[in-house]
């Protein structure tokens, strides 16, 4: 279990982290989430103790993280980059022996993870020759070799084409079953809200919202529908019945009044519009994720 | 420790398979050499081949004698060094005699000419005239010659001993030989000495300049692609510091190895001479504590560099302090004693060039050798942990480069 206590760390007069507590637990995934500078980089260094915190405490089951624990940590920045003219083998076996590893073992894992990420043939090739999202797969494999109790993955999705994406996905489900604690850090809302059963949303260096993801699903709670259509539908500022709405192509999400029964509101706009489909929704972690942020600005 | 040796063993091995080290591995010293060596061969080579040169002996008392007195200089297998030209015509005043030589050695006719002529106060004046005025060794042999011809002379004037004549001509030279311990001797002469120190010094800049560049230029790397934050996350940076300057003192220590190799080569091939490595063993420990101490500083200064410009501009003032001692190599040689030198000798930054210069002009002291063992060692020491502390904030520090304050709150924390 990885707990994080009353972290606060500044910057001459800017508050990167402004008293943050968390608790993440093994065996799930542990979404951190939030805008652009809003302390999450700040918040991993602390955890990985490249930056001592002014104040607060991380525990790694029970245990302070010092260099003790450093080979129990994996961690994957979210700036890529290695030894451009090194080869594969030497800068994977060089990371995986600063992790406390030794010769034949790192052997044997390299070997298995090049298979299971299906790059086995650049083993000897150099960084430089691999294409990019092949470069981060090696920066993915030197983040889990040593199999690490704790592992940090910032943005891990982001340079990866759709079929990568579900292959690193799946590769982070099956670490999950050996009981590992994985932190999350992206603002891919979509994968986080597939991926994470906890979350915790930072803005400006300060918690926003933080729990279980169904739980904070219930507890924004509201009256969602989605539909797609076909033509003009500006009439929604007008309804009263509409608290808020985001449009993406052709589709509409919107969040009613709690009064308001979904099937009248279809009635109203079936009238204006053509609707392809319609349906009764939870909000997604996007919504939540937006509406926090700027209910916050407010 | 142990990452730290990790980290030692994967910067020595990636930086001597590039391609980098490998061509100055060979070209450092092919460098050296062609500086350093060639112009001593040159200078003192013989040369190879008769030259001529004119006599326009405007008192027309010396012309046969003095020929005969520099024809007595011979080369390689028995040939006269010099063809003996008379420019000397009857009918033709002064002026006009001058001037047709001049042209004649313009028009590389000859080499040059010796002009002898008597002026105002009725004294000799000799002058060797030709394009270049660099040969000293010509000039030398004709002044031997004609102050031969002169004492000649007038002992044959006087009546002398005509054995009394070869006794005079018969000069003694002062040869310098410096020692070491009672009875035994150093090599002689100021050349030897002054290549010998002059290498060593180059040899010990130019490692440490190009291994310096290096690191700074590998850290900036592992800077600006965030690899740094992987390393911090898997050893301390103390770890990190100590295992660079292994790697790079290792590395360090394989070129001085190839370069000796190089050098008894040479010796073997006699291009320098035996006694430019006596006292190996106190510069070999000068040249590794300089290096090491150099690095260090090199390390913690260049972990606060985030460009490529920045990068240049700390190791060049860096690279500056080091050059520094060179200035005083020249006056080093000719007194070794000299405040300026004593006291250069006990600065840690100039510390190892200046001693590597006085191990090789003079003897010195045992326990000024242990004194200044002593002061390099704690200053590494030193180093080593203010470029710890600057290194654990400099490869986090992104953006322009740190003030001179916000370096000092990091020495406090």
């Amino acid at each position: 279990m990885l707990e994080v206590k009353n972290l606060v760390k500044t910057y001459g007069n800017i508050t990167a982290v402004n008293n943050l507590s968390f608790t993440a637990k093994p065996g799930k995934i542990f979404g951190m989430l939030g805008p652009n500078g809003a302390g999450k980089t700040t918040t991993i260094r602390t955890i990985l103790n490249i930056i001592k915190p002014n104040s607060g405490e991380v525990l790694l089951n029970q245990r302070a993280v010092t260099k003790d624990l450093f080979n129990s940590i994996g961690y994957l920045p979210e700036e890529r980059g290695l030894y451009k003219k090194s080869k594969v083998n030497d800068v994977i076996t060089y990371l995986a022996n600063l992790k406390g590893m030794h010769g034949h073992t790192i052997k044997a894992e390299l070997d298995k993870w090049l298979k299971k990420l299906e790059i086995p043939h650049y083993k000897e090739r150099k960084i430089e020759e691999l294409s990019k999202g092949n470069q981060q797969k090696i920066q993915f494999i030197s983040a889990v070799i040593h199999n690490p109790l704790l592992l940090i993955l910032d943005e891990p999705f982001s340079g990866f084409d759709p079929i990568n994406q579900q292959l690193i996905k799946d590769v982070i489900l099956d670490l999950l079953d050996n009981g590992k604690i994985i932190i999350l850090s992206t603002h891919q809302m979509d994968t986080a809200e597939k991926l994470c059963s906890e979350i915790l949303l930072i803005n400006e260096g300060k918690e926003v919202l933080s729990g279980e993801l169904s739980e904070i699903k219930k507890k924004f709670g509201g009256n969602h529908v989605k539909f797609g259509y076909e033509g003009d539908i500006r009439f929604l500022n007008e309804m009263d019945e509409v608290i808020s709405f985001d449009i993406y192509s052709n589709t509409a999400e919107v969040h009613l009044k709690d009064e308001v029964k979904p099937e009248l509101f279809l009635k109203k706009i079936i009238e204006k519009v053509s609707i392809k489909h319609f349906s009764v929704i939870e909000p997604t972690l996007n919504k939540i994720f937006i509406d926090s942020i700027k209910n916050q600005k407010i | 420790m142990k990452k730290a040796f990790t980290v030692a063993k994967w910067e020595f091995f990636e930086k001597i398979k590039s391609k980098a080290f490998i061509i100055s591995l060979f070209l450092t010293p092919a460098i050296i050499i062609l500086f350093s060596v060639l112009p001593t061969l040159l200078a003192t080579k013989e040369s190879d081949s008769t030259k001529a040169v004119g006599i326009l002996d405007l008192t027309q008392k010396y012309f046969s004698e003095y020929k005969s007195e520099i024809e007595q200089y011979k080369i390689g297998g028995n040939f006269p060094a010099y063809a003996i030209l008379n420019n000397y015509k009857e009918d033709l005043s002064s002026d006009s005699l001058i001037k047709h030589a001049d042209q004649m050695v313009i028009e590389s006719r000859i080499d040059g000419y010796i002009l002898i002529r008597q002026d105002a106060e009725d004294s000799i004046k000799v002058e060797y005239r030709s394009k270049s005025i660099g040969n000293f060794q010509d000039v030398a042999r004709f002044e031997e010659a004609f102050n031969n011809l002169r004492i000649k002379r007038k002992l044959i004037e006087e009546n002398a001993n005509p054995a009394l004549v070869e006794f005079i001509k018969n000069k003694v030279n002062v040869n310098q030989i410096k020692i070491e311990k009672p009875g035994e001797e150093g090599k002689s002469g100021f050349e030897p000495v002054f290549f010998s120190s002059i290498i060593f010094i180059l040899l010990l800049m130019m490692m440490i300049i190009y291994s310096g560049q290096m690191l700074v230029r590998s850290m900036l790397e592992e800077k600006s692609n965030r690899l740094i934050e992987i390393l911090i996350s898997s050893c301390t940076p103390k770890d990190l510091l100590f295992g660079k300057v292994f790697g790079l003192s290792a590395l360090g220590l394989t070129q001085i190895i190839v370069w000796l190799i190089i050098g008894i080569s040479l010796i073997g091939a006699a291009l320098i001479p035996m006694n430019a490595f006596e006292n190996i063993h106190l510069i070999f420990i000068y040249f590794i504590l300089g290096f090491v101490f150099y690095t260090t500083l090199f390390v913690g200064v260049g972990s606060i560099v985030s460009t490529e410009q920045e990068a240049q501009q700390i190791t060049s003032y860096l690279s500056l302090l080091l050059v520094l001692p060179t200035v005083f190599i020249i006056s080093a040689l000719q007194n070794p004693e000299s405040t300026i030198i004593k006291v250069l000798s006990y600065i840690p930054f100039t510390l190892p060039s200046v001693m590597i210069l006085r191990v090789n002009v003079s003897p010195i002291p045992l326990w000024e050798i242990a004194a200044t063992f002593l002061i390099m060692i704690l200053s590494i020491i030193i180093v080593v942990n203010v470029s710890a502390k600057i290194f654990r904030f400099g490869i986090l520090y992104y953006g322009k480069m740190p003030t001179l304050n916000e370096i000092k709150s990091w020495l406090k924390e």
